[in-house]
């Protein structure tokens, strides 16, 4: 067997060398150290701990979304489903089987994939916009019936009374209630998620579901059980989201219902769009915009969806690789 | 449960379906023709329930917000179809619909600046009030306008889709526009005026349900969901699947609601899944319309 | 006697009330280079499309190495051993060349592994490039895929069907669209590739068939017309009645 070690540097190397072609190689290469380097010194650059603590999770949202539209090229309307599976799954352990945060963190990660296996079986068989609107349907289905399940869920009030004050990681027992440690906590599993997520893009899965965006009948065609790896694609994604959900329900305390409409599935879209579909770091640098927007704005004026929604509108139109696609192509040409 | 009150429920749902008819109408012939998903569909609906309530505040006659506030949104329509929807031909099927998305922040938060957080009130206009006796019961005069107004609209809509030269044309791009743009027809206009078209029935229906509904800026959220339940369940694409598929959802909503009020909502959406699984072409809808 | 490989028996195929093919029973023997041919509308794409595994057939069976493969999803097909080109160009449009023959050689090796990093799968690398270098095109590796001339992008394709090894290679219409010169490098590939496996070609370039091909199967409205070799198909009286005196 021939060695064809030039031809393999192809597939690392960028088209032209510019002044950041260091800085795009290094973070092709390092993505997940990158964003774990850069989110751990977060806080200290928003305004408070809170806010740092929403990007982080609302990120982690946006990103597992990103793993099935992005890089698998599904556009689901349904996210919102996992996103509470994991926020009701982890607050229902704590509330009601009075489990310690590793367990209910479990709990919501697992009731959140099982949410996707179901939801991925029942709508896989489904293509385009018919996909679209099947995870639409079905993530209503799932509100309506937490919705109804009140005795369970707490219904339109939402799931209350998620109080965790101390969290045991490795031995050490830490004070939740401190803001800045709260987000260490968070951040730690936002960490291993991003490291997580890295190994997969750069797997042979990841080639698999890049190629089954691009061309569904030729990865067929190539040998790829391309239902398969849909579902797969799927409950990873799923998986994501629920961890994010159960971080979010441990730290404000309360699943509010909305978590669950299609509301919130909508959000994940516009962050996925803001930032960059199919990059690694756009989902984060899309949920930060869309959430400091959230927070800076709604200073200014109670109407700052108006400007987001301008925003969106205008990076359909010109910026479809989003804030963070753009400026990386923008790089790579210098 | 009698009889007499299950038939006037029974009406009572056809009302209800005649404002899903007009909405699912819309947004089919929008997504037959141009294959776009219009994720503003309700809000056009929610600016045009505003745009008339404003109209009859202004001049107290129901019929000048009849006629023109469907017309003001068709206005509406034709400009983003030229200006926003138009560049994006070509890209992906995803962008139009991203983009229809991002529109309906704009206007839920427009109106929101304008008229405010809370709603407009809004009754039953004077000359359509009272009830009548339709034989089981006493039924309101307007639910009964309403079904009537909306089936001489349809009626309108299938004279021009089926008895016209536009229609004709409207018929065979829904099929195949490549055709259509080599027999030396203009299709962007034809797009345009059917954008035009799809969402000024959704203006119309927000007009019409404005007596009957809360007008609030929020009120195209669910009405969007039911919109795309009632296309999907008739059909992307199919105008007779549309009025058929409405009539259907108005009449399951409103019987559930008689039974198991507590899923009246949820109903519509446990059907849409049912369908997009079963049969995901919907009832009229044509095979091959996604792929 | 070579063995049989690829079987149709009564194969039909119906959409809606047409009926594009119509209870075509043929067998294609192994180690042989044969071609489909008939005129326009005579079903050679149907045909095609049900013997790699596009779509089901409507009635009858198909065999492969004597195992029934009818109805099978197309995944299936290409685990067999079967591997197609496609009449317009398929490939992953926005990848570099590489990349995409990579992901079509990968897939005998590692299909859902989620954990390690493809950059280390070197063997899989190695071999996308002896493939790209087989096919001529190695010098566009790096090249994105769309932006390849129609020949490479021709080329590209055969490399990508040729990754999974296949004992049979199907070509649908492999030379369309393609300048003289093109038409000669592609024919000489399959030439080369017909050496070392069997190869079902869709064509309509009589005069190819005619010098390449051991056995034609001509097809006419759906309906198996004649089946031989090419010296016994121009002299055939239904064949040459079909193509109306057409000259090769």
């Amino acid at each position: 067997m021939m060695a064809f070690g030039q031809t393999r540097k192809t597939l690392d190397a960028s088209s032209t060398p510019g002044v950041w072609t260091p800085v795009n190689a290094f973070l092709k290469n390092n993505k997940a150290l990158a964003a774990i380097v850069f989110l751990s010194i977060f806080p200290f650059l928003m305004p408070y701990e809170a806010l740092a603590v929403k990007i982080l999770v609302f990120g982690l949202y946006a990103l597992g979304f990103n793993l099935l539209f992005g890089y698998t090229g599904m556009l689901s309307f349904g996210h919102a489903a996992f996103l509470g599976a994991g926020a009701y799954g982890a607050g229902m352990v704590i509330v009601h089987l009075r489990a310690p945060f590793l367990l209910a963190i479990a709990g919501g990660v697992s009731l959140a994939a099982l949410v996707a296996v179901v939801m991925g079986l029942l709508s896989i068989r489904t293509r385009g916009i018919y996909f679209s609107m099947v995870t639409l349907a079905l993530s209503q289905c799932i509100y309506y019936l937490i919705y109804n399940a009140e005795s369970w869920t707490g219904g339109e009030n939402g799931l209350r009374g998620i109080n965790i004050s101390t969290v045991g990681l490795l031995g050490i027992q830490i004070n939740f209630l401190d803001p800045i440690l709260r987000y260490y906590v968070i951040f730690v599993f936002v960490a291993l998620a991003l490291w997580f997520l890295a190994r997969i893009l750069a797997s042979p899965f990841g080639a698999v579901l890049e190629a089954i965006r691009e061309n569904e009948k030729r990865a067929a065609a190539c040998g790829y059980n391309v239902a398969s790896a849909k579902l797969l694609s799927f409950v990873l994604s799923g998986a994501f989201c629920g961890l994010a959900g159960a971080l979010w329900a441990v730290h404000l305390s309360v699943v509010p219902i909305e978590t669950v409409y299609y509301l919130t599935s909508g959000e994940a879209v516009i962050m996925c769009l803001l930032g960059g579909m199919g990059t690694y770091f756009g989902p984060f640098v899309g949920a930060a915009i869309y959430l400091l927007f959230e927070d800076v704005l709604t200073l200014q004026t109670s109407h700052w969806q108006l400007y987001l929604g301008i925003l969106f509108v205008l990076c359909v139109l010109f910026f479809p690789r989003g804030v963070w696609g753009s400026l990386t192509d923008w790089t790579s040409r210098r | 449960m009698t009889a007499d009150l299950l038939l006037l429920q029974l009406l009572t749902g056809i009302a209800l379906g005649s404002i899903f008819v007009l909405l699912a109408l819309g947004l089919s012939l929008i997504f037959g023709m141009l294959t776009v998903v219009n994720f503003a569909h309700g809000a056009f609906y929610m600016v045009g329930a505003y745009v008339g309530v404003y109209l009859y505040g202004l001049t107290g006659n129901f019929w000048v917000s009849v006629v023109a506030a469907p017309l003001c949104i068709a206005a509406m329509g034709l400009i983003t179809e030229r200006f926003l929807i138009r560049p994006l031909y070509g890209r992906g099927i995803d962008y139009p619909l991203l983009l229809t998305f991002g529109l309906s922040y704009i206007f839920v938060e427009a109106i929101r600046m304008i008229f405010g957080l809370a709603g407009l009130p809004f009754g039953t206009p004077v000359g359509l009030r009272g009830a009548v006796n339709v034989g089981v019961g006493y039924f309101p005069y307007y639910r009964l306008f309403l079904m009537a107004f909306t089936a001489a609209i349809t009626l309108a809509i299938w004279l021009v889709v089926e008895r016209t030269r536009f229609g004709l044309i409207v018929r065979a791009g829904a099929r195949d526009p490549e055709i259509v743009r080599v027999l030396g027809v203009d299709i962007s206009r034809i797009r345009l005026i059917v954008f035009g078209i799809g969402t000024g029935l959704a203006g119309l229906a927000g007009i019409l349900a404005a007596p009957i509904q809360a007008v609030t800026p929020e009120m195209g959220i669910p009405a969007l969901a039911e919109a795309f339940v009632v296309t999907v369940i008739g059909g992307m694409g199919s105008l007779a699947g549309a009025v058929v598929a409405g009539l259907l959802v108005g009449i399951v909503v409103a019987m559930t609601s008689l039974f198991v009020p507590a899923m009246a909502k949820a109903s519509v959406f446990f059907l849409m899944a049912l369908i997009l699984l079963i049969r995901p072409r919907g009832l009229f809808g044509q095979t091959g319309l996604m792929d | 006697m070579a063995t049989t490989l690829l079987q149709t028996e009564g194969l039909t195929k119906r959409f809606g009330h047409f009926v594009a093919l119509d209870n075509v029973s043929v067998g294609f023997r192994e180690g042989e280079l044969a071609a489909v041919i008939g005129p326009n509308g005579a079903g050679k794409s149907t045909f095609f499309n049900v013997l790699s595994g596009s779509f089901p057939p409507t009635a009858g069976r198909l065999t492969f190495e004597g195992r029934d493969i009818s109805g099978l999803p197309q995944h299936a097909f290409t685990r067999c051993g079967i591997a197609k080109s496609f009449q317009i160009t398929n490939v992953f449009p926005n990848l570099p060349a590489l990349e995409n023959v990579r992901i079509a050689v990968q897939a005998r090796y590692a299909r859902l592994n989620i954990w390690t990093p493809r950059r280390k799968l070197t063997e899989v690398i190695d071999d996308a490039a002896a493939l790209m270098e087989a096919t001529g095109i190695l010098p566009h590796a790096r090249r994105t895929a769309s932006s390849l001339a129609h020949g490479e992008q021709r080329a590209l394709e055969i490399a990508m069907a040729l990754a999974s090894n296949p004992r049979l290679l199907l070509l649908d219409e492999p030379t369309a669209g393609m300048s003289p010169e093109e038409t000669r490098a592609m024919m000489d590939l399959i030439a080369r590739l017909a050496r070392e496996r069997t190869i079902i070609l869709v064509e309509h370039k009589m005069k190819l068939v005619m010098g390449l091909c051991q056995r034609l199967i001509v097809l006419h409205h759906g309906q198996l017309l004649a089946v031989g070799t090419p010296e016994e198909i121009r002299a055939h009286p239904s064949v040459r009645r079909v193509y109306l005196g057409q000259r090769h």
